[in-house]
């Protein structure tokens, strides 16, 4: 038995569920961590970590089996059924490797799952219900994620309008501090885009819409200063990004009217943002010097090329993902072998320290600081040599996944047990880590 | 010797070049902008070196030569950039700025003879013309930094207008970034070359007995000097990222062209190619 085999999964995602499913089990804070501390104490199962995001819903379980993993979501809506996926063993170890690098995620390489994870490991580390397993299996997920990061180009551009939004008004403005963003029409989509400049520094939003209740509801809840529409061209000369979505069949930002705003402007730049089907502002306005000026097509079409760049570069990071998968499994694997193998080394070293030292208070005397060392030297070597072998078989024999010979080892040698697989509940205080002993060897 | 150890600076001044182009081409190597800027800091060190060396050989007569000036020049065109990117930290201008400085510099190496007078007159071995010399040439490598800037910004302004968002899009800097280091620079460098102007016209006074001669030199640099004050003036009336990019370029075109034909044409034409020639450019 070892460590990897014992991991299930059980899950829905944007890919297997619709909302209408998701929202029904997705949880997060208190209610997670009841669900977390319950979980963890129906039999069979060790270890308990549940990502919840507002695409997916997973339930990671060390134990013995993914039964109470599917009892999970099964108990909380019937309408799961046919939605959830399962997987064991190196599957899950996979499926949790590819999700914190955000090859799983509806936008392929966004940042935000990578933090969701961790959120989800130090909440179930919080109420101890990630032990040693979940632990690592994390910090694994975690490095693998960050490799991919930087190995290859997956995170690179934008992946969204409000994305490409941001990094052009970056290119044009530097950062947006003492700057003002005004919105023109209510829609979803500005929001969102208002909220992101927002995140650049822009310290004034301005809202403004034909109707002014919708204008000061969208106000109240972005944190923005509603304005009226009929100061529209005032508010042109006081805006910087101007991120226009309104339901007009025509234009709203005439040429003449950029011109006679950039002339009380005195030429200061100011950047165009049409998020409207039909367009609300004319392009023609990108004429005059320092207008900039963008439509949903411009940036929609970033979007897509970016799409593309990163379809490519996932394969490069599947590939990383394969190699941390099996460098987890392996490293798990030899474990199980460890504890017999650091024991026995514990006692020999131990053994030869005190032989040495008896040797030395004996003939200490006659030698000089070179042959006191020779003499620990040789003890050490003699440990080594001789527990050579041994530690290779032991290390190959849990490798490959028989577990007689560690038992035996340590049964022929007087040593401790091997580790055991989860019968019970592990917790953090009662599972110490070897991974002194377990760097992963790449 | 001082020809030694300067040909070694321009080792180091193709080292920062090579840095900063890659870093410029892979800006994922962050590394490699730190490596351009530490290797043009010790080529600015080891010029520093060949210059001091110079002045003990020619005692300080190099400057009033064209090779001279050129090697002085670029001199304070590197200390400026490593100001420039200190205090700004846009390691692509390296990739613009090191590559000028190391073609200014080629020449003086293999080229340009050492080209001053044997004998200098006692009227202008004084700290005034010391002053003239560095304030005029450092105001030269700061309008010459400036318009490469503002290459930069039109590049850049370019890509951004027209929606071409690739590889120049996001390696060079904002236009707002650009538009301020550009405006700085050439405020920067009017004052310098003002205090270069005054300190011309006093050693006019103390050579030629007459502050202004309508000497051809005297005459381009009151236009350039005009030209650059305008530009100051104009920032504030709301002339910027364009149109102030174009005009900080052609303004460096009317320096580079009035150094070029003042150098060209006869001695006789100029009123101090005899005895004053620190009023080379």
């Amino acid at each position: 038995m070892n460590g990897v085999r014992e991991l299930h999964l059980v899950g829905l995602s944007h890919k297997s569920a619709p909302v209408a499913v998701r929202e029904k089990v997705a949880l997060g804070g208190e209610d997670l961590k009841g669900a977390l501390a319950a979980l963890a104490d129906r039999p069979g199962v060790g270890e308990v970590m549940v990502v919840s995001t507002c695409n997916r819903v997973e339930c990671y379980v060390y134990g013995e089996s993914l039964e109470e993993a599917r009892h999970f979501f099964l108990a909380r809506t019937g309408d799961a059924k046919g939605h959830l996926y399962e997987r064991s063993g190196r599957e899950a170890v996979r499926h949790l490797f590819r999700v914190a690098a955000s090859l799983d995620s509806m936008v392929v390489g966004e940042p935000q799952i990578l933090g969701q994870v961790k959120e989800a490991y130090g909440l179930a580390a919080s109420v101890q219900t990630a032990g040693a397993f979940v632990s690592r299996l994390c910090n694994r997920a975690f490095a693998t994620a960050k490799r991919v990061r930087s190995e290859t180009e997956i995170a690179r551009g934008a992946g969204s309008v409000s994305q490409v939004a941001v990094e052009l008004v970056e290119k044009i403005f530097g950062n947006l501090k003492g700057r003002a963003v005004l919105l023109v029409g209510a829609g979803k989509m500005g929001a969102l885009s208002a909220k992101a400049l927002r995140d650049l520094g822009a310290d004034r939003i301005l809202v403004t819409n034909r109707s002014p209740e919708r204008s000061r509801a969208l106000a109240a809840e972005i944190g923005a200063v509603s304005e009226p529409w009929e100061g529209l061209t005032s508010l042109l000369v006081l805006a910087d990004v101007v991120i226009v979505s309104t339901g007009a069949p025509s234009f709203v930002i005439t040429r003449e009217l950029a011109a006679q705003a950039m002339k009380a402007r005195r030429g200061r730049s100011v950047c165009f943002i049409d998020l409207a089907v039909p367009r609300n502002v004319d392009p023609a306005c990108a004429e005059q010097d320092n207008v900039y000026a963008y439509d949903i097509d411009d940036l929609q079409k970033v979007v897509s090329q970016t799409h593309a760049a990163r379809a490519e570069e996932a394969i490069r990071a599947e590939a990383i993902v394969e190699a941390e998968v099996m460098a987890f499994a392996q490293e798990r694997e030899t474990r199980a072998a460890l504890p017999v193998l650091a024991e026995l080394r514990r006692r020999a070293e131990q053994i030869a320290r005190a032989e040495a030292e008896r040797t030395l208070a004996h003939v200490g005397g006659k030698l000089d600081e070179k042959g006191r060392r020779s003499v620990e030297a040789m003890a050490q070597a003699i440990v080594n040599k001789l527990l050579h072998g041994p530690t290779a078989r032991l290390k190959e024999a849990a490798a490959s996944g028989d577990s007689d010979l560690p038992g035996a080892a340590a049964e022929l040698f007087g040593v401790g047990e091997a580790e055991a697989p989860p019968r019970a509940r592990t917790r953090p205080h009662d599972a110490p880590d070897a991974d002194v002993h377990t760097e992963p060897h790449r | 010797m001082s020809l030694l150890v300067l040909r070694f600076a321009a080792l180091f001044y193709a080292g920062a070049v090579t840095a900063y182009v890659l870093h410029f081409a892979r800006p994922r190597h962050a590394a490699l902008a730190t490596v351009g800027q530490w290797l043009l800091g010790i080529a600015f060190v080891v010029q520093a070196v060949a210059i001091g060396l110079g002045c003990k050989e020619y005692g300080g007569a190099e400057f009033f030569g064209l090779r001279g000036g050129l090697v002085f020049m670029t001199w304070l065109a590197a200390g400026a950039s490593l100001v420039v990117q200190r205090l700004y930290r846009i390691p692509a201008i390296g990739a613009f700025v090191t590559p000028l400085i190391l073609v200014v510099l080629l020449p003086t190496l293999f080229l340009v003879k050492p080209d001053f007078p044997e004998v200098l007159p006692e009227a202008v071995r004084r700290p005034m013309l010391t002053i003239h010399i560095v304030t005029a040439l450092l105001g030269v490598a700061l309008f010459a930094i400036a318009s490469l800037v503002a290459v930069m910004y039109l590049l850049q302004e370019r890509e951004v207008k027209g929606k071409r968002f690739g590889a120049l899009f996001s390696r060079l800097p904002s236009l707002a970034a650009l538009d301020q280091l550009n405006q700085r620079l050439v405020r920067v460098g009017f004052v310098v070359y003002t205090v270069a102007l005054l300190t011309g016209s006093g050693m006019a006074k103390v050579v030629w007995k007459s502050a202004w001669q309508w000497d051809p030199q005297q005459i381009s640099s009151l236009v350039i000097w005009m030209l650059y004050g305008v530009m100051v003036q104009l920032r504030h009336t709301g002339w910027h990222g364009r149109r102030f990019a174009m005009l900080t370029i052609v303004a460096f075109g009317l320096v580079v062209g009035s150094m070029v034909t003042l150098n060209v044409l006869p001695e006789g034409m100029t009123r101090h190619g005899g005895d004053f020639s620190g009023e080379r450019k």
